[in-house]
């Protein structure tokens, strides 16, 4: 039969892609529903949040940070609860990283504050000597493109029905709603009132500036976004 | 036309041989600054603190894994396909103006998207998933850059003098279906300026979310490793080697299992780099059982090509060319361990996450994949560029000073990766953590340190290499394909 | 038999260091830890030794066979049978994954979260003996190794809030801390009644609200360790929540004297947010080492 499929490409060629796509099958489809429910608690991200997300992708963050707590003693230890599928439902894409030269950051929101982490972002080993984490300073300067994360947040309610404007259940029995904005002036205004709230914590007095003006400085957001990691 | 020999026409592949020094140079200098930069943090802003938003680390890594990836690597392997297919299956790309014209047109194409792929990277376009890091208009162009090869694949097969397909072949064949198979699901995302009609045009959302993304992302890419550094690493293998040497292949058998049984038990393994995330505990422990199976069809290739070379010590002690090749299969066999024993869950639990598993990923790619190219390109040299190889001292320098960097390399990130491991399970005599983060990220210096200077040896031989090559297309001594049966000419 | 000497002396380097950094940290029941420096043994061994192998054959061994009938690009092949030790290997894996997969481990025979709990469980017990009796040194010394993996990234190794970036505790209170509680009032650690803004604190020595140069003088005397000028001030409009000492009162006002243990687990738990910057509340921590981690702080500033 060998012999036979290496005299003819085409059979060959399917035989070979019959063989290794199996395998994908198997492994791929009994699970993907459950995987994908949300855990009770988990929230989709706000525009702000979103666009602090994407800064930590544009700089691959995740390159020296993983998103992922096993279920070791020393990383509960560390780290806090171990993670969790539903945890990740609204994690397009998943950020769980496969080094980590720096920390896990799945639960950072409950360990670190705003201010701290402005600190840290401008000079890493100012605030823990002997850090190689490089300095973000850029990040204090450049614009975040709520656009961009607002185009998100539409497209994920639109395609994926991700609840915005939804009660959502929380652990104590409560709910909560995540806005969308209607309108891209209405969601660049929300994110703006949000980004209020951090930069009141914060020192830089550029970024304060700014944020007066009108304008989101890439470090406002992704603070948003890394105090909403818990 | 039987009894006289075809006249090959290795235009494209002339084009990809350059491309793939090109790119190995990029890739591998990229590489070393971020060595560099783990070591020394202030190397982050070696072009000033103005630069520093595209020459920190965190936007460099993933430039340098897809330079060295889908740059130095997949020019290698299109150099090698554009050579060897034209050989093995007896028929000459001159024969068909059709092939020619797609041929060429993959590879301009293929230039202009690594253009993209290098601007689009600096200014931080990127989907975050690892060596799927382009955004949906490039991942575009590389299918379309990937169809391109299969016309090409077929192309040549449907017009073959050769009847039945050579190893190599089967190798190619197996890379170009699982890479279109796999790059294709895992890339499946949404464009949200077209949905929303505000933002980037460049952005789009992931079709999976979370559990399912890493699930697909990793099924994507340990393949991508698979049908990347290994299949058409192993076509080039068993071409190479063999004649080069002059030896026939040890065993058909052999070739055979070792072919069907890496087909079919790699796709399982992808698992094993999800150990202990939040994938269901049987897809887990599917990933590890199978990557310890996946040990005997991978050193099944190894196995053959050694054995190939059995009686044969006078060849690879005074031929560099060979030498490359015994070390490629030798470190191809200890990668191929390394991995599933690092797949085994209780090692994984210490080693996911650490410095060990890029230590593996470099003895693998820097040890295997860089030095069976390295020694494609040399082999084919005096045959494309019809002038004997340029310096034969040289390259064995380039072979020792790299031999010696591959092993400074995997043995610092190996007592790195463990020692760290280590570090951040223990715990005192109180049941406390024993270390605070950063005390795991210090120890390392020293470590980070040898790893720069070993991969600072490599380049230096990359360097070597593109001279040698260099010198070898435009000064070496002229020399006819004729005249080359076997072993290949080099000067002194 | 050069290069066996040579293969077991690289072995052994590599093992020895990669033994020396990281072996004394693999804990007495930590399976993993003891299985991956297995691990990396085996594969050092095994990669190295089998390589040696190949290699002696190449030296000594002749290559031969009957050649197969095709032939491409001058590249012939052999028929030979397949190595043997390979050939059993390959379906002694084979059979071994499948019985794993459906006899040895079938699909829910094994949770990984179960096995956390396990760990968890031997872990919290092989400690609980040793926690019920620790003298008050042991426990300082516990709570400097809680301290430095927790709250070193924020307050220093040495505990000196790294140029103001958080509070340094190595002092219970700094001047512009003490003028901000007063001035603004103070709502972060959970009190009934928190403490009210300046427009609330009345002297009770004046008969009026306290006024610039009293907070001043005030905040001084606290920041000082109650010491100097202000104490008028202080016993007139802060005693009566703080107490005369400055030492706190149950359920209505902490020490801001000193540090102790109960303050440390206050501010734990609820976390504070002042003029320096804002700590987050810790749930990362059992009781044991929230007793332990306060003994710690109380000690550096006596
Ligand atoms: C070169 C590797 C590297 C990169 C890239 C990197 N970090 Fe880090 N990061 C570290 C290291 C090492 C530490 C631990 C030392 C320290 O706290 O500075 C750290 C610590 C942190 C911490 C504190 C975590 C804790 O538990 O103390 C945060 C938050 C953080 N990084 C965020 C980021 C963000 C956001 C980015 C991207 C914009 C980033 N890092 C990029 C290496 C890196
Ligand atoms: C009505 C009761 C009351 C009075 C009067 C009062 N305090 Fe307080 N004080 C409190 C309470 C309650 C807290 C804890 C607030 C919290 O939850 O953070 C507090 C907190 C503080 C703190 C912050 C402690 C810390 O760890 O940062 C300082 C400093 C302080 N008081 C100083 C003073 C001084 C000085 C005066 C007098 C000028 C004063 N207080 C008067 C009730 C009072
Ligand atoms: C994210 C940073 C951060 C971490 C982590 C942190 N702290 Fe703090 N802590 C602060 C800051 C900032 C303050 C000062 C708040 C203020 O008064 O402005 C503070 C204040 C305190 C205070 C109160 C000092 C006072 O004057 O009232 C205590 C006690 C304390 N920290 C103990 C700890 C302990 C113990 C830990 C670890 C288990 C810890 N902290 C972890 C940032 C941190
Ligand atoms: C039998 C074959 C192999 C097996 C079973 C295997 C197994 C593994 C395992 C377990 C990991 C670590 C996953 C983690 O914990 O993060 C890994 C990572 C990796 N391996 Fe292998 N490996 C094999 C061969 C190879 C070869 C030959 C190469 C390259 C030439 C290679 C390249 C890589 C790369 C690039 C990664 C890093 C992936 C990432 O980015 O996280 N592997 N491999
Ligand atoms: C001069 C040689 C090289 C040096 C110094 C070098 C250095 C590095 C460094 C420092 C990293 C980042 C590791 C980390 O994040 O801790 C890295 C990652 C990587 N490199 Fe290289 N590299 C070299 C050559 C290559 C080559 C030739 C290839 C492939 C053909 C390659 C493939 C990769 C891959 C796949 C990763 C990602 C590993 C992972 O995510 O686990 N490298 N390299
Ligand atoms: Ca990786
Ligand atoms: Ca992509
Ligand atoms: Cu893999």
């Amino acid at each position: 039969m060998f012999h036979w499929l290496e005299k003819h490409p085409f059979f060959f060629a399917v035989a070979v892609f019959v063989t290794i796509a199996f395998a994908g099958l198997v492994e791929i489809l009994p699970n993907f529903a459950e995987a994908s429910r949300p855990t009770i608690g988990t929230k989709p991200y706000s525009t702000l949040e979103l666009a602090g997300r994407h800064v930590y992708i544009k700089n691959s963050c995740n390159a020296c940070h993983s998103q992922l707590i096993r279920p070791f003693k020393s990383e509960t230890d560390r780290y806090g609860a171990y993670s969790l599928s539903g945890e990740y439902a609204y994690d397009r894409p998943f950020l769980w990283g496969s080094k980590r030269t720096g920390p896990d950051l799945m639960r950072i929101g409950n360990v670190r504050t705003t201010d701290w982490h402005e600190n840290h972002m401008w000079d890493p080993a100012g605030v823990v000597p002997g850090s190689i984490m490089p300095a973000y300073r850029w990040m204090f300067a450049n614009e975040a493109d709520v656009d961009t994360a607002y185009a998100e947040q539409v497209t994920v309610n639109k395609v994926f029905n991700v609840p915005y404007n939804k009660p959502i259940p929380m652990k104590d029995g409560s709910t909560e709603t995540v806005p969308m904005a209607a309108s891209l002036d209405a969601a660049k205004a929300e994110a703006l009132a949000d980004a209020k709230v951090i930069v009141a914590d914060m020192k830089n007095q550029d970024v304060k500036d700014m944020v007066a003006s009108g304008k989101i400085p890439e470090i406002v957001a992704l603070i948003a976004y890394l105090n909403s990691l818990k | 036309m039987e009894n006289r020999p075809l006249e090959y026409d290795y235009t494209v592949a002339k084009w990809f041989m350059i491309a793939t020094i090109v790119l190995g140079v990029v890739g591998m200098l990229v590489g070393v600054i971020l060595a560099w930069q783990l070591a020394f943090p202030g190397v982050n802003l070696m072009l000033g603190e103005g630069l520093a938003e595209y020459t920190n680390f965190s936007r460099l890594r993933p430039l340098h894994t897809d330079a060295v990836t889908y740059g130095f690597t997949v020019s290698g392997i299109m150099a090698t396909w554009y050579y060897v297919g034209q050989r093995v299956l007896k028929v000459s790309m001159a024969e068909s103006p059709f092939l020619m014209f797609i041929g060429k047109l993959q590879f301009i194409l293929y230039i202009v998207v690594v253009a993209a792929v290098v601007v689009s990277l600096l200014l931080g376009f990127t989907q975050s998933k690892e060596y799927a890091e382009f955004e949906w208009p490039i991942d575009i162009g590389v299918v379309v850059v990937w169809v391109l090869w299969g016309v090409s694949i077929f192309g040549l097969s449907g017009i073959r003098r050769e009847k039945s397909l050579y190893i190599s072949i089967w190798y190619y064949i197996a890379a170009f279906l699982a890479v279109a198979m796999l790059y294709l699901f895992n890339n499946m995302s949404v464009p949200t300026y077209f949905v929303a009609g505000v933002g980037s045009v460049m952005h789009s959302v992931s079709m999976y979310s979370g559990t399912n993304d890493a699930l697909v992302q990793w099924w994507f890419g340990h393949n991508a490793v698979a049908f990347v550094f290994t299949t058409p690493i192993v076509a080039m293998i068993y071409y190479f080697l063999p004649k080069e040497s002059g030896q026939a292949v040890y065993s058909y058998k052999l070739s055979l299992l070792s072919f069907w049984g890496l087909m079919f038990v790699y796709l399982w393994a992808g698992g094993h780099h999800l150990v202990y995330s939040t994938v269901p505990d049987w897809m887990q422990t599917m990933g590890s059982v199978f990557s310890v199976v996946l040990i005997l069809p991978s050193w099944g290739s190894a196995i053959n090509m050694l054995l190939t070379m059995k009686g044969e010590w006078n060849q690879v002690a005074s031929n560099p060319l060979i030498k490359f090749m015994v070390l490629a299969s030798t470190f191809y066999m200890f990668s191929t361990l390394e991995g599933p024993i690092q797949a085994i869950k209780s090692v994984n639990a210490l080693a996911h996450f650490t410095d060990w598993i890029v230590g593996h990923v470099h003895d693998g790619v820097l040890g295997w994949v860089a030095f069976m190219i390295f020694a494609a390109l040399f082999h084919m040299a005096p045959r494309v560029f019809k002038r004997e190889i340029y310096s034969k001292s040289l390259m064995n320098t380039q072979f020792w000073i790299q031999t010696l960097g591959v092993v400074l390399y995997f043995t610092s990130m190996w007592i790195a990766g463990i020692t760290q491991g280590m570090m951040w399970r223990a715990h005192d005599e109180f049941g406390n953590l024993a270390y605070s983060f950063i005390d795991t990220v210090t120890v390392l210096h020293p470590y980070y340190t040898i790893r720069a200077v070993g991969g600072t040896l490599y380049l230096i031989g990359v360097f070597m290499f593109a001279y040698n090559m260099f010198m070898t297309m435009t000064a070496a001594k002229r020399v006819e394909e004729s005249q080359m049966q076997n072993t290949s000419p080099m000067g002194a | 038999m050069k290069l066996w000497i040579g293969g077991a002396i690289f072995v052994a380097i590599l093992m020895g260091i990669t033994w020396m950094m990281a072996g004394g940290d693999i804990g007495a029941n930590d399976t993993m830890g003891s299985l991956a420096m297995l691990g990396a043994l085996a594969t050092a061994v095994i990669a190295i030794f089998v390589s040696i192998k190949y290699v002696r054959q190449i030296q000594e061994e002749k290559a031969g066979g009957e050649l197969a009938d095709e032939n491409w690009d001058g590249i012939g092949e052999y028929k030979n049978e397949l190595p043997m030790g390979w050939a059993v290997l390959f379906l002694a894996t084979t059979v071994w994954a499948v019985w794993y997969y459906l006899v040895g481990y079938p699909l829910n025979a094994y949770s990984q979260i179960g096995e956390y709990n396990e760990e968890v469980a031997i872990h919290d017990a092989s400690f609980a003996d040793k926690h019920a009796n620790l003298d008050a040194q042991t426990l300082v010394k516990m709570g400097e190794s809680v301290f430095i993996v927790q709250c070193s990234q924020c307050h220093g190794l040495a505990a000196d809030g790294i140029d103001g970036k958080a509070a340094n505790l190595n002092k219970r209170i700094e001047e512009k801390s003490v003028r901000h509680a007063i001035v603004n009032g103070a709502n972060n650690l959970g009190y009934a009644a928190p403490m009210p803004d300046r427009n609330g604190l009345f002297n009770m020595n004046t008969g009026a609200l306290i006024t610039d140069a009293e907070i001043a003088t005030v905040s001084k005397y606290v920041a000082n360790g109650m010491k100097g000028a202000g104490e008028d001030v202080f016993q007139g409009t802060c005693a009566a929540c703080h107490g005369s000492d400055g030492k706190g009162m149950e359920f209505v006002a902490p020490s801001i004297a000193d540090f102790n243990p109960e303050l440390v687990a206050t501010v734990l738990k609820h976390g504070k947010k002042g003029v320096i910057g804002a700590m987050p509340a810790f749930d990362l921590l059992n009781e044991q080492q929230i007793k332990a981690v306060g003994a710690y702080v109380t000690s550096l500033s006596k």
